[in-house]
């Protein structure tokens, strides 16, 4: 593996985004000249351990130009003025697709790993990807449903739903906001929720109301589906254990 | 006439009480066990408890300051309240000791009443009163949106129009059963101050002369009041109108004497509260909404015409 | 019967009354007179134990009108009168029934205070006082806003009042001096927080006269006579 040598300048590359930031650090930690700064946050980036070593820098043109990146990565959504500042001046700006399926995500990180010239690595992400999906066993398919706080049921296309599905599960989610009772109505064998967060939030609580009691749950790290990468794959091999 | 009302009160609010358990999200009938008890039972009792402790609180709160636009929300009681209870509850106090979510509501109320009679007990002209009660729940406000911008979890701000507005969806009888005692007892203090309201009727004076203790009595309706809406705003959130109109409602049924009204006024908050929060289940039903409105918000497009119409009468 | 004694009152920095040792004993329709300002109603407020320091009587045995007491409610005259009961601690009607006729009100117990006539809400104001059935009335000008039939009537029962088995004893801050002459048996003249005159109404009208500037004399011009008994 080559490593770019020690005295070599900062890194050029900028991240501005929780997505980016996932996908740059773990595939060229040595071109990183700045991540957001909730590429720290341990209950949204799966790189948050190695990103509290990592310089960050906000959603801020001026603070952005003086790193002197030669590419920034941002996301579809987000700071959207600040990127128009950075590509009015001349910066290279790449954004992301938003994976919601892993056909997608294969596609997606083959083609940032290009970009940043390390296709190997990509290449080997991709794999271990591949091989937490080979491990599911199909059998009898779970009437599951994925809910996010507030009672936000995940739905066809998105990627709570692939993962459901590649999970050899049956997501019954249709989108929208469902409260208890509507819950009860769909009548699922399995809750996919979130690790309960450090904090409470009524949001958050409503799903340990004692009615829900009955119905088994499986709680996932909320980082592998805050944004869809080849890490997304973990919570499937999680779910199908 | 006047039992007729009270009979007629009571009798709303049980059928509302009855069809607050038969309508749910899927429509009209009869729910399962589970469904009936854990959810809707908490939720209807809840309307109950919030309604009666609101409407009982507005009744006493104008009867004792003897001004007719006093009321639990409007003076920032209810705004205290909720902002001791989200102090409670973002930072993991409720977590770890359920009953410090209705203390601190209780606490929050409490500190909002005492600023009132702080503030009552030197100037007790009617416009002094609400403005002092405006300021305090504009602050309570500012406080409580400062509260969930601080706090540590992501969707803490976007609740704020819960704490702000209220609702009672999703509940459970653990909310119930933290909420009803303090209440319960407020009740008991504020439904035993009539006869010491109805001597206020002629001023503190008179009051004074038929042996009210003037002083006392503020301190025990502010304690009353206290236990009646802080736990209750510590479950469901500010509700506001709803202590301002009933009072309203009531008199020309039930007489203007201020002791005449606590009954009519609890049952009247109860019934009121149980329709408003039907009408926020039904809502998505009739109206084909994709989300029950919030509570607070049927309140208030109720409440803040009848706002209006008393100021009208009551300015010169 | 009644008392008080103060050396000095002090209210908002000024002294209102001074040196005062009052008295008044069953059987007497005392009237309290002077100009605005001397201390009348001050001293009223004493007897009624409402002064900071002195010591409230027992609500039962001593009854108090204050000046301008109104209504804040849509009250009914048999609700206001009702309110005589409070320190009673019942609900009984005969006294409430009985004291509305008396001030006048007996066709008028369903009708609300706050629509009715000036006159008419200040006698149901004093309905309430007589519904308590108490041995001490105090009371802060009742014929305020009463025409001068109504006045005439409310002063005569408060006179009957007072002597009817000389169990009772009425005090009034009165203006009219007119009516302390016909009524009083005995006139208190306050100046500048002093009594300065403690006497039979006829003794008294001279230093009254005084303090409020007045001459006095007899005249025979025309004027209004009070009803014939």
């Amino acid at each position: 593996m080559l490593l770019a040598p020690l005295a070599a300048r900062a890194g050029d590359v900028v991240s501005m985004n929780l997505c980016t930031d996932d996908y740059l650090v773990l595939l060229a930690p040595e071109r990183i000249a700045a991540l957001s700064p909730l590429a720290r946050d341990p209950s949204l980036s799966v790189v948050a351990a190695q990103a509290r070593h990592l310089p960050w820098v906000r959603a801020d043109g001026e603070a952005v130009m003086n790193l002197h990146p030669s590419l920034v990565l941002a996301a579809p959504y987000g700071a959207q003025t600040t990127v128009a500042v950075l590509e009015g001046l001349g910066v290279r700006i790449e954004r992301i697709a938003l994976a919601q399926d892993f056909a997608a995500i294969r596609k997606e990180t083959r083609r940032l790993a290009a970009l940043l010239g390390v296709p190997a690595r990509g290449e080997s992400l991709i794999a271990a990807m591949d091989q937490d999906l080979s491990g599911v066993r199909t059998g009898r398919k779970l009437r599951a449903l994925a809910l996010a706080p507030r009672g936000y049921a995940a739905g066809p296309g998105t990627l709570e739903d692939s993962v459901l599905r590649a999970a050899g599960l049956d997501d019954i989610g249709r989108g929208g906001r469902l409260g208890l009772e509507a819950i009860l109505a769909a009548r699922p064998q399995l809750l996919v929720v979130a690790d309960a967060p450090g904090f409470p939030s009524l949001a958050t609580d409503m799903l340990t109301h004692p009615i829900l009691a009955a119905i088994p749950r499986r709680a996932l790290p909320p980082a592998l589906l805050a944004c869809a990468g080849p890490w997304s794959a973990a919570a499937v091999a999680m779910l199908a254990r | 006439m006047r039992y007729r009302a009270s009979w007629a009160l009571a009798g709303s609010v049980s059928v509302l009480f009855v069809l607050s358990l038969l309508v749910g999200p899927a429509g009209f009938g009869v729910p399962s066990l589970p469904i009936l008890t854990e959810l809707r039972l908490p939720r209807a009792l809840l309307a109950l408890l919030v309604g009666g402790g609101l409407g009982l609180s507005g009744a006493v709160l104008q009867g004792a300051l003897r001004n007719p636009l006093a009321d639990p929300g409007l003076l920032g009681v209810s705004g205290c309240a909720a902002l001791g209870a989200v102090l409670a509850f973002y930072w993991g106090l409720a977590a770890a000791f359920a009953p410090a979510l209705p203390l601190a509501g209780l606490a929050g109320a409490g500190l909002g009443c005492l600023f009132l009679l702080a503030f009552a007990g030197r100037a007790m002209s009617g416009p002094a009163l609400i403005l002092a009660g405006v300021a305090l729940s504009a602050l309570a406000a500012a406080l409580l949106a400062l509260a969930l911008t601080l706090a540590p979890n992501p969707f803490a701000l976007a609740e704020i129009t819960v704490w702000l507005m209220g609702g009672l969806a999703d509940r459970s009888l653990l909310h119930v059963a933290m909420a009803a005692p303090p209440m319960l007892v407020g009740w008991v203090v504020l439904l035993r101050l009539g006869p010491r309201l109805d001597g206020l009727a002629l001023g503190e004076e008179v009051a004074a002369s038929l042996g009210v203790r003037v002083a006392g009595t503020l301190r025990v309706a502010a304690l009353g009041v206290a236990l009646a809406v802080g736990a209750g705003a510590a479950v469901a959130g500010g509700i506001g109108f709803v202590g301002l109109v009933v009072p309203h409602l009531l008199r020309p049924l039930l007489g203007e004497r201020p002791g005449g009204l606590l009954v009519g006024a609890l049952l009247g908050g109860a019934a009121l509260l149980l329709g408003a929060d039907l009408l926020a289940r039904l809502a998505p039903l009739l109206f084909g909404l994709s989300q029950e409105p919030p509570l607070g918000v049927l309140t208030a497009l109720l409440g803040a015409p009848f706002l209006v119409r008393i100021a009208r009468r009551v300015a010169p | 019967m009644i008392g008080f004694t103060a050396r000095e009152v002090v209210l908002g920095g000024r002294v209102v009354l001074r040196g005062i040792d009052f008295r008044a004993d069953a059987g007497q329709l005392v009237a309290l007179c002077g100009p605005n300002g001397a201390g009348k109603s001050t001293l009223l407020r004493g007897l009624a134990g409402l002064l900071a320091g002195s010591r409230a009587p027992d609500p039962r045995r001593v009854a108090y009108l204050p000046q301008g007491a109104r209504c804040d409610w849509g009250m009914t005259a048999w609700e206001v009168a009702a309110l005589g009961r409070i320190p009673h601690g019942d609900a009984a009607e005969p006294p409430v029934a009985h004291a509305l006729e008396l001030c006048g009100l007996g066709g008028l117990q369903g009708a609300r205070v706050d629509r009715m006539s000036g006159g008419q809400a200040r006698r149901a104001m004093l309905a309430r006082v007589f519904a308590t059935e108490p041995e001490v009335f105090l009371l802060d000008e009742p014929t305020s806003d009463l025409d001068p039939a109504a006045a005439h009537a409310v002063m005569a029962l408060l006179r009957e009042t007072a002597h009817a088995a000389r169990r009772r004893v009425v005090v009034v801050v009165l203006h009219a001096l007119d009516l302390a002459l016909r009524y009083a048996d005995r006139m208190v003249v306050l100046e500048g927080g002093q009594v300065v005159a403690d006497a039979a109404p006829v003794d008294a009208l001279a230093r009254a006269a005084a303090a409020f500037g007045l001459p006095w004399g007899v005249d025979a011009s025309p004027r209004l006579l009070p009803p014939s008994a």
